[in-house]
């Protein structure tokens, strides 16, 4: 049993791993093939882990809703929402324009999801400016610069900044723009460049402890 | 110009939803949590299309019907992960799960050493390759960029202790990992405020006579709901509203 509950996934982790990893760096007919049709099985496998969070998440509302739960009335709009996109969706053959028209997806597309998302994370602009005026507390030299190179993003992309830049430092003969992406590819590509070799590093040794078998959290519990 | 009768009714939903969802910046409130609500699940429905329509009927549905049986593989791998409710036989799941994190893993190995790893090097070594070319404010600019990026590196290594000279070091490393924070900050707050406008062009937009005044009507409804709801519940002490 041992063997087709552990030792068989780990070698598919394994044989995958190695194979995808050198695939990747031999450059013949049979490992392009390879990646090719792995990326469609790992596209194909996707879809399904999709389909596992949505039957969960309609567990958890069904649930709600047969309990009487707190709030599960608003549980029935997660099941309209859902209705609302994949019932035209249907109907439309998942196309969102015909003949330059839109559809009846298209159409759930504008005037449901676009608006709902598009308020949704315009809404965190309110609450980013709290956040802003916690952050900007100069405390220190270092949240000064912080604040500095925010203040100069910030102004430096709308108009009224753009003014107030050269009425103040003018004389300098730069402009807000020219200071803006000297900041960004300059001090802050300093700054990400560290990051994300950090990041590179941290990633493969993750990837390479997973191939071998020594991080094998994901496999969950016996 | 009359509009046609789905545009006007896009029109009001648009504007009702996007209201709804802007009241809690007043305060938590049922036609927010609707919204909030219909938001997660329109995600999943188009998640889902998407997934149908590109995945589902492209990659399974039609290679099985022309005979092509390779693609059952990874379908039955993909099915078992569904064995994640059943918990007597929710082991199988890992078949799918592996598969999963081979194939990334290795992906991830060469995509983040030549995209994140040796690029990034290369991009800052390579200036210097053509110092004679370069004004003296891009090669300081270029120094700049190499000192930071090492600076911001040694700040990162935990395998000695931080002090002396690495602590300095490390301390440099710090003001352009700020700078670097301060500028991400700053893009993010632009394209939030930038997604704000666009919401309030559209409200504009349905607030004209061609959509019978949509955002005024529905934003007279939330004031006239927050009113009687004031009235009713507002006199109540906070403790007694808490406990209802």
């Amino acid at each position: 049993m041992k063997l087709i509950k552990k030792q068989i996934p780990l070698a598919i982790v394994f044989i995958t791993g190695v194979l995808t990893l050198i695939s990747y760096y031999v450059p013949h007919k049979v490992s392009v093939d390879y990646i090719e049709t792995m990326n469609k099985w790992e596209n194909i496998v996707v879809a399904f882990a999709f389909l596992l969070g949505l039957i969960s998440l309609f567990f958890s509302h069904y649930h709600k809703i047969t309990r009487k739960a707190d709030g599960w009335g608003y549980s029935i709009f997660v099941f309209i929402g859902f209705l609302a996109m994949v019932v035209p969706s249907y109907t439309s053959h998942g196309k969102q324009m015909v003949d330059g028209m839109l559809t009846p997806l298209g159409w759930s597309y504008k005037y449901i999801y676009t608006a709902l998302s598009g308020t949704m994370f315009a809404v965190l602009a309110f609450y980013i400016v709290s956040t802003a005026y916690r952050s900007f507390r100069i405390k220190s030299a270092q949240a000064f610069v912080l604040f500095v190179a925010a203040f100069i993003l910030i102004l430096g992309k709308v108009p009224l900044g753009q003014i107030i830049w050269d009425y103040a430092l003018g004389w300098t003969g730069q402009g807000v723009s020219a200071v803006i992406e000297w900041i960004m590819q300059v001090p802050a590509v300093a700054g990400k460049r560290g990051i994300m070799i950090g990041i590179s590093i941290g990633a493969i040794v993750t990837s390479l402890k997973i191939i071998f078998g020594i991080e094998k959290q994901y496999m969950g519990k016996d | 110009m009359a509009l046609d009768t789905s545009i006007i009714a896009g029109g009001w939903l648009a504007a009702g939803l996007t209201i709804f969802l802007f009241s809690f910046l007043y305060k938590d409130n049922p036609f927010f949590k609707i919204a909030e609500h219909l938001y997660l699940g329109a995600g999943m429905g188009w998640l889902f299309q998407v997934s149908v329509t590109s995945v589902w009927i492209p990659k399974i549905w039609e290679p099985v019907s022309k005979g092509e049986l390779l693609v059952i593989i990874p379908s039955v791998m993909g099915l078992l992960l569904l064995t994640q409710f059943i918990p007597k036989i929710s082991w199988l799941s890992r078949y799918g799960f592996t598969f999963m994190m081979g194939y990334g893993s290795g992906l991830a190995i060469p995509a983040g050493l030549s995209t994140d790893f040796m690029s990034q090097i290369e991009g800052t070594i390579r200036p210097f390759s053509k110092l004679a070319s370069m004004t003296p404010f891009s090669i300081l600019s270029s120094l700049i960029v190499a000192a930071g990026t090492i600076c911001v590196l040694f700040y990162f290594f935990f395998s000695v202790e931080h002090k002396g000279h690495l602590k300095k070091v490390s301390n440099v490393g710090i003001y352009f990992l700020m700078i670097y924070f301060g500028a991400a900050f700053g893009n993010t707050v632009m394209a939030r405020f930038s997604l704000l406008y666009g919401r309030f062009d559209d409200l504009f937009t349905f607030s004209g006579a061609s959509y019978f005044y949509a955002t005024q009507a529905i934003l007279a409804a939330m004031v006239i709901y927050f009113v009687i709801h004031w009235l009713v519940s507002g006199r109540k002490p906070a403790s007694e509203e808490e406990a209802a």
